[in-house]
């Protein structure tokens, strides 16, 4: 058997790497790719464009206009009229309008200043967010007015009963988007290279019908199997260091805090769980068109039940409970908890365990059913 | 010389006929995804596990646990005993914030000082991290608010309106803010860059690997004649595909429409011919179908998604994050989607939109058809 295998695993390893174009449609994927979707955004609110339209000019406006500022905010423009302010917006060249009226100085003074903000709703959170920092920002400039009027500020700040959170957002203090987004695109990039790659290569051998060649020799379906999975399982991983620490660490600076080791082994697992979905892809398309659509069809949902994108917590329970059947949502968990949080094997295990049981069910499903049809 | 064109594109429409699978793939795909996305993604960040660790256990602090109990964004987990348990929670991703409430909490505020507690919020998934920091600003604001005029209430300084300064907010295009109105139009315009390039970019490639692009090697059509023929039916079932994704959004989804119908059907045509012109140039470069799939993957997925303006403004994106977001036809199709559904806006609006993406269209076509050799080697 060994034998067999060594030389199936030989000729697959000597197809993928003749296959230059892959090797380097690869290395940008696990390189230029992942710089891209890190590089996209830091949050989702920061420099969030905004356009002033300032009827007072007067010191009162001035003040609360300086607020509106970085890292949130950015102005893009100064509107002289109405119809520039909706001009704006509709161009969507800024995304909040500010509008404060004429007499500003004097209405604050008798507390009824008043000032408009219009928030473009398209992205609805952008805007939730945003329109949340308008008024803390208000609540601070409030805060600043009362002080002054009660008399010196610093002796002001400690008569008045107020909470002050001090925030601490663990692991990523800056909610720095590039930390999280380049590992997911790795981490995306993962699942789906590996789907893609066994998938064709075993559909390959269909459409050229070597399969029946093949079918003819010793060897057995498991082995085939195994034998197409393998050098997936060993190029991925490779091409991931190339990612991890040439990008996300090298190009990021993200802090990887967990076991090196233990990611790269349940990594080999996890390529291998999801190599066994893209053969069970190939056994039921006849061509590689009909897989791509299939692996589309299932990449997708994976990709959004991964709780990257909406958090578990945040789901729905049918999704939630859907998810479950995804690899993907254990590996993502997986990854973030080592990599990022440091977490050691006491508090991933469950996911290490999810991996491996839908890795041996997809990898059985696929040989089964392979049996089935060459008979 | 239609004639030979209407050849190869009823050549190419019985190809495609006559795998079934394949062309009801073509159109399952996109409804799936669209069931998928239009129902279960909601981009809301709720039910967000949150402790505290209350060192005070004072009526103040009741009260102000309070605040987030009530809040429909939180889901409390509990009061803990420690810090280490906090800490556990944490790790373990049991809880996403933890709150630390100070032993002098409800002293220093009935006694008229300020206070600070801490706030340890899970920061591994960033936009998570930086909802819930904005809606813990937000409770916090509340409460603030309440100490604040209660203590100028007890001052007896308080007459009429207590703060200088009120915001009035107001949202347009999208005034309830419902998350379907932002995340239906999007994927519009996302699944119609990668559907029909992953269509296209078969086309080319599927028959230089089964060896019958020698049979238009040796014919005599010219290299448009192939194009767009080849082109010709894909792109009908790409407009068939936003008719559908059209149709659900309306009258499935509910999705706002205050704009022209014609106006966006006929930016999607456009859009439609672009993104299957995408396809059709990684084909033409590529030598193998798995190639030109992961190629088409990779240069339409990830970029249409993080520039096209979907989640972030453009305008807040860094020079950079500009110079790909106008380097790719999404943006400028997200441009008209948005317009049209949310904002009401015509055709004088989208001549630039639509200008760039008619001038891309026809650089994608120009390319194939440079690269497409009719010769071997």
């Amino acid at each position: 058997m060994w034998q067999r295998l060594f030389s199936m695993v030989r000729k697959e390893f000597t197809q993928l790497f003749r296959d230059w174009p892959i090797l380097f449609i690869l290395v940008w994927a696990f390189s230029g790719a992942i710089y891209v979707a890190g590089h996209a955004v830091k949050m989702d609110v920061s420099d969030y464009p905004v356009v002033l339209y300032d009827l007072s000019k007067d010191d009162a406006s001035r003040e609360l206009a300086s607020h509106i500022r970085a890292p949130y905010f950015k102005i893009v423009g100064y509107a002289q009229s109405d119809a520039e302010v909706v001009e704006y917006l509709d161009r969507g060249k800024a995304s909040l309008a500010i509008i404060i009226p004429p007499d500003f100085q004097r209405q604050v003074a008798v507390n009824l200043g008043r000032f408009q903000v219009i928030s473009d709703g398209t992205i609805s959170r952008g805007s939730i967010l945003a329109t949340s920092y308008v008024a803390r920002i208000t609540a601070e400039y409030n805060l600043e007015l009362l002080e002054q009027r009660l008399g010196s500020v610093t002796k002001a700040m400690s008569q008045v009963p107020q909470v002050d959170a001090r925030i601490r957002i663990r692991y990523n203090p800056n909610v720095n988007n590039a930390w999280f987004s380049s590992m997911l695109e790795m981490l995306n990039l993962i699942t789906m290279v590996s789907m893609l790659l066994s998938a064709s290569a075993m559909v390959r051998e269909k459409v050229y019908g070597t399969l029946e060649q093949m079918m003819v020799t010793p060897l057995r379906p498991m082995e085939l199997f195994i034998a197409k999975i393998i050098p997936t399982v060993v190029v991925v991983p490779l091409f991931s260091t190339l990612a991890l620490f040439g990008i996300v660490q090298g190009v990021f600076d993200t802090p990887i805090r967990g076991s090196l080791l233990l990611f790269y082994c349940v990594m080999a697992v996890y390529v291998f769980s999801v190599s066994s979905l893209g053969l069970l892809v190939a056994v039921f398309a006849r061509n590689i068109a009909q897989a791509a659509m299939i692996l589309f069809l299932i990449m997708f949902p994976m990709l959004f039940l991964s709780g990257a994108m909406t958090p578990p917590e945040s789901m729905a329970p049918w999704m939630k409970y859907t998810s479950l059947l995804s690899p993907m949502r254990y590996f993502i968990d997986f990854g973030y908890q080592v990599l990022f949080k440091g977490n050691g094997i006491q508090y991933v295990w469950h996911d290490i365990v999810g991996i491996f049981v839908l890795g041996t069910v997809m990898f059985s499903l696929s040989v089964w059913r392979f049996r089935k049809v060459i008979r | 010389m239609f004639n030979r064109v209407i050849a190869i594109i009823r050549k190419e429409t019985r190809e495609l006929l006559r795998d079934p699978v394949y062309l009801g793939l073509a159109f399952v795909v996109p409804m799936v995804l669209m069931l998928l996305f239009g129902y279960g993604l909601s981009m809301d960040v709720k039910h967000l596990p949150i402790a505290f660790v209350d060192h005070d256990r004072s009526t103040f602090s009741r009260d102000y646990i309070d605040g987030f109990v009530n809040s429909e964004y939180f889901d409390f987990i509990g009061v803990l005993e420690n810090n280490a348990q906090a800490e556990k929670g944490i790790k373990s991703g049991h809880t996403r914030v933890i709150i630390d409430i100070p032993p002098d909490f409800g002293r220093q505020l009935s006694s008229n000082h300020p206070v600070a507690v801490g706030v340890t919020i899970d920061g591994s998934f960033a936009t998570r991290a930086e909802v819930i920091r904005a809606y813990v600003i937000a409770i916090h604001a509340l409460f603030n608010e309440r100490l604040l005029s209660d203590f100028l209430m007890r001052r007896g300084t308080a007459q009429g309106p207590m703060m200088p300064v009120q915001m009035d907010m107001t949202v347009w295009y999208n005034p309830s803010l419902e998350s379907i109105n932002f995340i239906v139009p999007g994927m519009l315009v996302l699944i119609l860059m990668l559907y029909p390039a992953l269509l296209g970019a078969l086309l080319v490639v599927r028959e230089k690997e089964a060896g019958t692009i020698f049979n238009f090697y040796a014919s005599p059509v010219f290299r448009w004649e192939i194009l767009l023929g080849k082109a010709f039916p894909y792109i009908v079932v790409a407009f068939l595909d936003y008719l559908m994704i059209y149709a659900m959004s309306i009258w499935l989804f509910n999705v706002r429409f205050i704009g022209d119908f014609w106006v966006l059907s006929s930016a999607a045509l456009l859009y439609s011919i672009c993104s299957i012109g995408i396809g059709l140039l990684i084909s033409v470069l590529t030598k193998t179908q798995l190639a030109a799939m992961l190629i088409t993957f990779l240069s339409t997925m990830t970029p249409a998604f993080n520039y096209s303006g979907f989640i972030t403004p453009v305008s807040s994106m860094d020079a950079t994050g500009q110079f790909i977001a106008h380097l790719i036809p999404a943006t400028y199709f997200m441009d008209i989607v948005r317009g049209t559904y949310l904002k009401g806006l015509g055709f004088d609006y989208f001549w630039p939109s639509l200008l760039a993406l008619g001038i891309y269209t026809m650089v994608l076509y120009g390319l194939s058809w440079l690269f497409l050799k009719k010769r071997i080697g």
